[in-house]
């Protein structure tokens, strides 16, 4: 799992690599973790998961719990690029009523205007 | 007039979708086979060549001998490489006097003016699909012949009685089907006893608690249990047990057989087959491993049926080997008092058709304590305990089923478990059919130890009153 974290404007664009499921969440709560400590003024993100072919119910409930924790720090999060497979797993377990999803990063980033 | 069947080609988008044989996906909870086989009955073939592929096993299993459809089915393997025609033209002395083949997943869809006496005014015919015969009719060989070699016939085919003929392409062409039938169609294909007034049908065993929402049109199979404020429709056909968690939603969706859905789930436009969920608009499946989300809820068969069958086959022995002496004993006494004897009837049998059971009658109306003991310590089942040990029948059952007495009650069974005791040993009132019914439905090691043990108890105890 590869997290690539860089900041566009005031916002930080987090790519993740391959699968978010339970063997790989670890990895991304870490890295994520670890560029947020770093980039302290960054209170808005967009979840990049063009690369991200598959989600398990781990994955979802970490995008979850960085949501949280975002918001709790008064910032938001919004999710770019959402691919078919994870896109049916938001579909059914209703995840898509608690995050933005836009179709690129660029239009997530819009959403922040 | 003969009927040939042919499922031997795979089908990836269904290989995909389900574990099951294409030819056996339900169309609102009942296999495609199951179609094909009311059609060639319709049809008035009697006689059905099935070709076999892969899943050949629970193809056969489910067709058995084709006593429901009161055809007589013989099973065949396509040969590498050959083509289907090739093969129809292989077996011409067959359909002397007309063909009816079905050639690919393709449905004959019944419109509202089609009534089954039609087929006797239907012309030879021929529909393809992507350049692939998938049904063929003639009424001889002059109609026949002429079809397999590729001649178009005049006429709009099966249109011409009201059936439209529905190539089963992909997984989109699958689930809008099945969204089809539960809008409006299924009350055409249903038998006596359905009720589709308000485009609703509920099956046996079903429970749905009072904060559950159904919404018409739906279909919902048997076995099927649902928790506190679902929503089920509209538009959502649910196969045999199912379990569907709190709080979930199932609309425009199609659940396949023996899946779990987990709680505050939304299914819209989807198919759940087990742990897999399907987008039929483009046939991506994704397979999910959180068994609280969506999950086969039912262990695998074989692991269940070889547990099962080994226990009670060790059962079956260590009874056999208890009634082994008191029958060597006590059967020379009977004989020798002629107040009862072994007589082969006839039974319909799962793999064989038919086969013949000896069976323990009284010839003369008197009492006997020798005649008691060999009821009450139930050896007059003895020679069907032999059977079980070589594999021909189960320790505990449906009742076996007489021929002919029984032949419409057979045709009722979607499963047919003879056994050597069964409901009716202890409980002499009870109706052949619903129990035998009821047992396929929780057929169990459970249920078969609950059987065996009422069984023999009672048995004993009113040994010489029946």
């Amino acid at each position: 799992m590869v997290v690539n974290c860089s900041k566009i404007g005031r916002v930080g664009v987090v790519q993740v690599s391959k699968s978010l499921t339970a063997a790989t969440v670890d990895s991304f709560r870490e890295q994520l973790s670890s560029w947020q400590d770093a980039e302290r003024d960054v209170k808005n993100y967009v979840i990049d998961l063009a690369q991200v072919d598959f989600m398990d119910s781990a994955g979802l409930g970490t995008l979850i719990a960085v949501l949280k924790r975002v918001s709790e720090r008064g910032g938001d999060m919004k999710i770019a690029n959402l691919r078919k497979k994870p896109r049916m797993v938001f579909e059914i377990t209703r995840a898509y009523k608690v995050f933005e999803i836009y179709d690129t990063v660029e239009d997530a980033l819009r959403g922040f205007d | 007039m003969i009927a040939v069947l042919n499922t031997s080609m795979t089908r990836e988008w269904a290989t995909r979708m389900s574990d099951a044989p294409w030819p056996l996906l339900p169309v609102v909870n009942r296999p495609l086979l199951d179609y094909w086989m009311e059609t060639c009955a319709d049809a008035g073939a009697d006689r059905v060549y099935l070709i076999l592929g892969e899943g050949a096993k629970a193809v056969e299993d489910f067709i058995g001998s084709g006593d429901r459809w009161r055809v007589r089915v013989e099973f065949t393997f396509a040969r590498e490489g050959e083509n289907p025609l090739d093969y129809l033209k292989s077996i011409s002395a067959q359909w002397r006097d007309g063909l009816i083949y079905f050639g690919g997943p393709f449905f004959p869809r019944r419109r509202q003016a089609f009534r089954p006496e039609d087929f006797s005014r239907l012309k030879a015919c021929r529909h393809d699909h992507a350049g692939e015969a998938l049904f063929l009719f003639g009424r001889d060989d002059a109609e026949v012949a002429p079809l397999l070699n590729g001649a178009a016939p005049a006429g709009r085919g099966l249109e011409r009685i009201h059936v439209h003929p529905y190539a089963i392409a992909d997984t989109n062409a699958y689930y809008e089907l099945n969204m089809k039938m539960v809008m409006a169609e299924f009350s055409r294909y249903v038998t006596a006893g359905f009720s589709g007034a308000d485009g609703s049908s509920v099956g046996y065993n079903t429970r749905t608690p009072p904060s559950s929402h159904l919404a018409a049109p739906l279909i919902i199979g048997d076995d099927c249990r649902f928790g506190a404020m679902t929503t089920v429709g509209p538009n959502a056909v649910v196969g045999n047990h199912v379990i569907v968690d709190a709080y979930t939603e199932l609309t425009d969706c199609l659940i396949l057989d023996d899946t779990y859905v987990g709680r505050n789930l939304e299914i819209r436009d989807k198919i759940v087959a087990g742990n897999r969920v399907i987008d039929p608009k483009d046939g991506t499946v994704i397979e999910i491993d959180d068994s609280w989300l969506v999950a086969r809820n039912r262990p695998e068969m074989k692991t269940e049926d070889v547990v099962r069958y080994v226990v009670l086959w060790c059962v079956a022995l260590g009874l056999a080997a208890v009634q082994l002496v008191p029958f060597l004993i006590l059967m020379p006494i009977i004989l020798l008092t002629r107040i009862a004897a072994f007589e082969r009837r006839q039974f319909h049998d799962p793999t064989q058709g038919y086969v013949a059971l000896p069976t323990f009658t009284k010839r003369v109306n008197r009492k006997s304590v020798a005649y008691r003991l060999f009821r009450g310590l139930s050896l007059d089942r003895f020679p069907w305990l032999l059977r079980v040990l070589s594999g021909g029948m189960f320790l505990c059952g449906q009742p076996p089923m007489r021929h002919p007495e029984d032949d419409e009650i057979i045709k009722e069974l979607p499963r047919y478990y003879p056994g050597v005791f069964c409901y009716q040993d202890y409980n002499r009132d009870s109706d052949r059919l619903t129990d035998s019914l009821w047992y396929a439905h929780i057929r169990s090691m459970y249920e078969d130890v609950k059987i065996l043990i009422k069984a023999l108890i009672t048995r004993f105890v009113t040994a010489g009153r029946q």
